[in-house]
């Protein structure tokens, strides 16, 4: 292969060689080949084309500058292709305005159709039966803004003014992009993972089992065999039928280790994606993993993500107990001339401890006093207690603890505000004392009880059909919600499968769903990594009972 | 689109004839085309219609965090140029906000006698914070601010005038001028150029 050995994530990645498939990249790849190349002139710098297309950088380092009308150029990362056209180089549209696919298998063949070859992704922005480009109508294209046929290109595409160096190592990567075999993917199998981490709640992580092996398990409730390439109502070969295999990797020892047990699991059972997934005090390890192996990781049961909204492939449900903090933060902003410090009691090792410190962060802007306390060892009641100590009127007191540790709590200081972690405490079930829950306010970061109750009927109604018994109902339903995601995005796809398309896709319909469980919408876009953005702080409207009633409306820090 | 005559009908009705602002009329004298810059000017890639759009009551956030009301904000008494846009969005709005830019630089001084009205159609990720930076991105003057809020809010304001589209995905470039509080809407889909925005400005503004 040539130089195929680019940045992670890029074209040729490293996979197995599903059969037939691979000998069939192999042979596009070889009648791809530049001639030059085949002819033994210096090989053009693969690292550079891709810098150029993904982040806008020349090869000097400087940034790209696309030139508009009108004078709207851009530069930098506006200009790199994988703006528009992304990553994948699968492209995309956005209202009417369709951006082209540009990789070298759609632009350098005559006008085929994906009916002529099952082979070739299906995408929106194709249009068949057209010339093939070669190098110098696509440089032109590139350079002056006219397509293969001379036709002007729209006013959105810019033009660059690239050397003939530079100008080559593109063409390369477009020829080089999105080719090859793709992992986890054969004629009759798509394959998937999902994770648990070892510090996972082991009655959550059941329940999240039970859920992902049903679903997995109804989706090959049809399945009939391998079956011939079927037409769309758009006219586009496709499968319908493939079964999906679910791998379930369990991790074991340090969080350290994780990610070496990660990518020799994926070695061993390539996959082509990760959905859902359980994890405790961190997920960082897995999140690095999915980011190094160019894997998406799509919304996994975790309530401290990592906030890296750059980083392309964890897609997460919210930002968990970091949006609770923000929400926190924007109370105590609003807590009058009264309160003169803010003492944060949380559990070391727990996610209340990333939480406690990121409010510490934004406290430390308005001036506010702030105080974090990690409750120490032996029993409960006497270190809450210890924790606790000293507070009273002019303070609020913010509790990231479990339900164990809320029934635990000795009588309130006098005179504090209190708030407390709804997605730690188990949100209306959270298991306070009496004399908490009249002063208590309680972060929320979902839809409240009474509206989401219709929209619950879906995934309810399927756990019982499916006789899958509710153990944990927030995670059992965020897990289902995956899955549909995960299924109705690829059913959008068709046989597109290519892992940076799965991202983009689920990127650009997400916020077209409707009925989002606990959720009242989800939406990604580019550079956004977490669907749900906002919360209420509430309180109980009962000394007994789960009735809620709102403090705020909903909130998005 | 909206019917081409009506537009014609009023704007003939308004009988302007522009006292441009200098700026505008020194281009004009260098420009060998500046017979084209007619009144009815028609844009290489944008349809133009007028309309009247009855603007809800809804609070908006400014970039500043301050909560505003739409009609209020609107109704300043300036001149508004107003586009719909969200800070993600990676190839619509990138050039409408551009076109924006250009346009604040194209009228100069004159700027500051116009209210630019840029609203966030994903308002819950475009926070005051985030617009802010945006703008700043943009070199977005103190006449050109921008607005989030609640979703329905945005939603409101989308559906006021006719934009809404029910997904931020499905957004289509839209730009509105309007000369002052109770006139009519000019509204421009697809690509006005600076120029082109300058230009439909001035008429406006003269015929007021
Ligand atoms: C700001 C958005 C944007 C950026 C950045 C961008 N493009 Fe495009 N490009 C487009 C749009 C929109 C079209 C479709 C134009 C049309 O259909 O008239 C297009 C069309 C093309 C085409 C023509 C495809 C065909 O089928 O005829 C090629 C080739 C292309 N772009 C290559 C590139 C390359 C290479 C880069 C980076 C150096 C790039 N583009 C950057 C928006 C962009």
């Amino acid at each position: 292969m040539p130089a195929a050995a680019i940045g992670r994530g890029g074209a040729g990645r490293p996979g197995p060689s599903p059969g037939a498939r691979a000998g069939w990249a192999l042979a596009l790849l070889a009648a791809l080949l530049p001639p030059a190349a085949a002819a033994g002139a210096p090989p053009v710098s693969a690292g550079a084309g891709e810098r150029l297309y993904r982040l806008g950088l020349l090869p000097s380092g400087r940034p790209l500058r696309g030139e508009r009308e009108g004078g709207a150029g851009v530069d930098g990362p506006d200009a790199a292709c994988a703006t528009c056209h992304r990553r994948s180089g699968l492209g995309s549209w956005e209202g009417q305005t369709v951006i082209p696919p540009i990789i070298g298998r759609y632009l350098f063949r005559p006008g085929a159709r994906n009916v002529e070859d099952v082979n070739l992704p299906h995408v929106q922005g194709y249009v068949p039966h057209r010339e093939p480009y070669t190098d110098a109508s696509l440089a032109r294209a590139i350079r002056e803004g006219r397509d293969r046929e001379g036709r002007r290109l729209g006013i959105l595409m810019p033009r660059y003014r690239l050397d003939a160096a530079t100008m080559a190592s593109l063409i390369a990567y477009l020829k080089r992009l999105t080719v090859g075999p793709v992992p986890g993917v054969t004629s009759d199998t798509l394959h998937f993972a999902t994770v648990v981490t070892p510090d996972a709640d082991p009655v959550a992580r059941r329940g999240m089992l039970d859920v992902l092996e049903q679903f997995f398990a109804d989706k090959n409730g049809g399945y009939r065999g391998e079956s011939p390439p079927l037409r769309s109502p758009r006219g586009v070969m496709y499968r319908v039928n493939r079964k999906w295999q679910l791998h379930v990797w369990v991790l074991s020892g340090p969080p350290e280790t994780w990610e070496r047990q990660l990518l020799d699991r994926l070695a061993r059972e390539p996959v082509f994606a990760v959905v859902s997934g359980i994890g405790g005090a961190t997920w960082a390890p897995v999140h690095r993993f999915c980011e190094h192996a160019a894997v998406p990781c799509l919304l996994p049961n975790v309530d401290l993500p990592v906030v890296a909204e750059q980083d392309f492939y964890p897609i997460y449900f919210s930002k968990g107990v970091l949006l609770e903090a923000q929400l926190v933060a924007r109370q105590l902003q609003a807590g009058g001339p009264a309160l003169r410090r803010v003492v944060q009691v949380f559990r070391k090792g727990d996610v209340g401890e990333g939480a406690a410190r990121a409010l510490q962060a934004q406290l430390a802007a308005t001036g506010l006093e702030g105080v974090a306390r990690a409750v120490g060892s032996g029993p409960a009641g006497p270190a809450l207690a210890a924790a606790l100590a000293g507070t009273g009127a002019g303070d609020a007191v913010v509790l990231w603890l479990r339900p164990g540790d809320l029934k635990a709590l000795p009588a309130p200081p006098p005179g504090s505000a209190v708030y407390l972690s709804g997605l730690m405490g188990k949100l209306e079930e959270a298991p306070l004392p009496a004399a908490w829950r009249g002063i208590a306010r309680m972060t929320y970061p979902f839809d409240l009880p009474e509206q989401r109750r219709v929209r619950m009927n879906f995934p309810l109604g399927w756990f019982s059909v499916q006789h899958i018994p509710v153990v944990d109902e927030r995670v059992q339903t965020d897990t289902y919600l995956a899955c549909v995601i995960l299924s109705e995005t690829l059913g959008h796809m068709l046989d597109s499968f290519v892992r940076d398309y799965l991202v983009e896709r689920v990127e650009a319909m997400l916020s077209h769903r409707l009925v989002n469980g606990y959720y009242p919408r989800l939406g990604l876009a580019p550079g956004q990594r977490f669907a749900s953005k906002g919360g209420y702080v509430v309180h109980f409207a009962q000394p007994t009972g789960a009735r809620l009633l709102p403090d705020t409306g909903w909130v998005a820090p | 689109m909206r019917a081409p005559r009506k537009i014609a009908a009023a704007l003939a009705a308004a009988g302007l004839l522009a006292s441009l602002p200098a700026q505008a009329r020194a281009e004009e004298a260098a420009d060998p085309h500046a017979h084209h810059h007619q009144m009815m000017m028609s844009m290489k890639r944008a349809t133009r219609s007028t309309a009247d759009y009855a603007l809800p009551a809804i609070d908006l956030v400014r970039d500043d965090g301050k909560t505003v009301s739409l009609p209020a904000e609107l109704d300043d008494g300036k001149p508004v140029v107003l586009n719909f846009i969200f800070t993600t969005c990676t190839t619509i709005c990138p050039m409408m906000t551009q076109v924006f830019a250009r346009l604040q630089e194209r009228l100069g001084p004159e700027r500051d006698r116009v209210h630019m009205v840029s609203i966030s159609i994903d308002p819950e990720q475009d926070t005051p914070a985030r617009l802010a930076a945006y703008a700043r991105k943009f070199h977005a003057g103190p006449q050109w601010r921008y607005y989030t809020g609640s979703t329905e809010a945005s939603v409101a304001a989308q559906r006021a005038f006719d934009v809404y589209r029910g997904d931020k995905m499905d957004h289509t470039p839209v730009t509105f001028l309007r000369a002052a509080p109770g006139r009519r809407w000019v509204r421009i889909d697809g690509f006005a150029s600076a120029d082109e925005l300058a230009e439909a400005l001035h008429e406006l503004v003269a015929a007021r």
